[in-house]
């Protein structure tokens, strides 16, 4: 995001506070003094991560209410990536509908996919990412994964630390 | 100590050893002299109430194949007279594991505690099938009622929990209980071989039980599962509560797929309130839950020490025999405090 913050002592720290109370993990801050803008503002480019949607909004919030002028957000959406491997007769049982019932869910895609097609009367594998635009998004993208995997009869191996 | 020896193959002979080896220490640190008065095996049964020689126990079972032809032994199905008659402060049930019926453990453990005699146990059978009321018959009888080994073998989960987490709630535990499986899937990983081809190799090793379908079908983990949703989280949990996949339909593909991502594939087990899975997961490498070979690995998340993990062997008479010991020095020290 970009802010235009006032040419005076204690700025920076008053944008930067709300985005570290609400969990926001700063990348990057480039801080251009020679490009003030017509009312003598700093132009200050933040780069952050955010886990939840609500956590951006939140700190959005808290910085319109610190008085810190928000100029340009730009998000990067698609930042959860969970990765799963799926096991048994993917192809035969429809790779492209299982992964168009996952594109399907809001802020949710299939960003990548591995297959090894097993030999003759042996099962394949697959190796799927899923990007979601929140953990919400992510856990609800496997849930259904879940079903459609118990309805072809795949084997769905899921990370160890998703929420179920 | 008086004690009473049910089932005398590798984990009770195991036991018998350290007995020899660690008189001294028992004795010095502790002031504990176990004193076996009795040995049952499935061919027969010795007893003798002044206490039997260890070594010669040893020694007969290995020549003979039954204890029954120590001096004064008889042969027969003799447990439960043997538990009944001879006067003894602790009974080792250390039979091997029926998960369906949980017998002859239940009929063994009963008439233990009902004649005021202190249990320790490796077997699973009895836990899986009728904990609740052991542990209720355990309090009633006013006996004490120990079960380490049955989870996770050298690996202290259930004292961990109970004895130095006591302040925590526990959340959730999750873990590797299975250390054939865990074999099974790290000799994949690194070979890229077939099933089939690692599950011979195991056996040849000694590793794997002639029928592993018990391990390679996650019923070992979901029994450990259900062991520690009701003796951690207080759970009146059967083994049908526990939703079960094992590791039969991983290939080599998929494990190579997971190492291409960082990850291998674990078969994990997870008891949380109301939730009990066994299942293969992802795991990234390097994570407290990737360990290699026979290993075990359990994390237990907590509300104030957040995550702890511990890790070791799962298996083997010398290393379950550290859960046997330490659960009747546990004893020792409970009843002299």
């Amino acid at each position: 995001m970009v802010m235009e913050l006032e040419d005076v002592p204690g700025q920076l720290i008053k944008a930067l506070e709300p985005v570290a109370r609400f969990g926001g993990n700063i990348k990057s801050i480039m801080h251009q003094r020679e490009r003030k803008t017509p009312l003598g503002r700093l132009p200050v480019t933040l780069i952050f991560e955010v886990d939840e949607r609500t956590r951006l909004k939140q700190i959005l919030a808290a910085l319109k209410e610190a008085g810190v002028r928000v100029v340009q957000i730009g998000e990067r959406e698609g930042a959860i990536r969970e990765i799963v491997l799926l096991v048994g007769h993917i192809v035969h049982t429809d790779i492209k509908d299982t992964i168009d019932k996952l594109n399907a869910i809001k802020g949710v895609t299939v960003s990548d996919l591995n297959l090894a097609i097993g030999s003759l009367g042996q099962e394949s594998s697959a190796r799927m990412t899923i990007s979601a635009d929140d953990k919400d998004q992510a856990s609800l993208a496997i849930s259904r994964l879940r079903d459609i995997a118990s309805k072809k009869k795949l084997l769905l191996i899921t990370p160890i630390e998703v929420v179920q | 100590m008086r004690i009473i020896i049910i089932g005398f193959g590798k984990l009770g002979k195991g036991l018998c050893r350290a007995f020899i080896q660690k008189a001294g220490f028992l004795r010095d640190t502790y002031g504990l002299i176990p004193r076996v008065v009795a040995v049952v095996d499935e061919f027969g049964a010795v007893a003798n109430e002044k206490g039997l020689n260890p070594t010669k126990l040893l020694k007969v079972a290995d020549s003979f194949g039954t204890v029954a032809r120590y001096k004064g032994g008889k042969r027969g199905k003799l447990a439960i007279k043997v538990i009944d008659e001879v006067s003894a402060d602790l009974v080792f049930e250390l039979t091997p594991t029926d998960i369906h019926t949980g017998e002859p453990g239940i009929s063994h453990i009963k008439r233990a505690m009902q004649a005021g005699k202190h249990v320790i146990t490796s077997n699973k059978g009895p836990l899986v099938v009728a904990f609740g009321e052991l542990d209720l018959l355990a309090k009633t009888q006013g006996v004490e009622f120990r079960y380490s080994a049955s989870v996770g073998g050298a690996v202290p989960v259930i004292g961990l929990a109970k004895k130095l987490l006591v302040g925590n709630e526990i959340k959730e535990i999750r873990g590797v209980l299975n250390g054939t499986t865990n074999y099974i899937l790290t000799r994949m990983s690194a070979e890229g071989v077939p099933q089939d081809t690692v599950i011979r190799e195991a056996q040849e090793l000694g590793i794997a039980e002639k029928d592993p379908t018990l391990d390679i079908n996650g019923i070992d983990t979901a029994c450990k599962i259900t062991i520690i949703a009701n003796s951690l989280l207080g759970m009146d949990a059967k083994l049908r509560d526990v939703k079960v996949v094992g590791i039969r339909r991983i290939n080599p593909d998929a494990m190579k797929l997971a190492q291409e991502a960082g990850q291998t594939i674990k078969l994990i087990g997870v008891a949380r309130r109301g939730y009990l899975e066994v299942c293969p997961k992802l795991v990234p490498l390097g994570h407290p839950l990737a360990v290699g070979g026979t290993l075990n690995a359990v994390t237990f998340e907590l509300d104030l020490a957040r995550e702890i993990s511990i890790t070791g062997f799962g298996a083997g008479p010398m290393e379950t025999t550290s859960s046997l010991l330490g659960d009747l020095i546990d004893i020792h020290c409970t009843l002299g405090a």
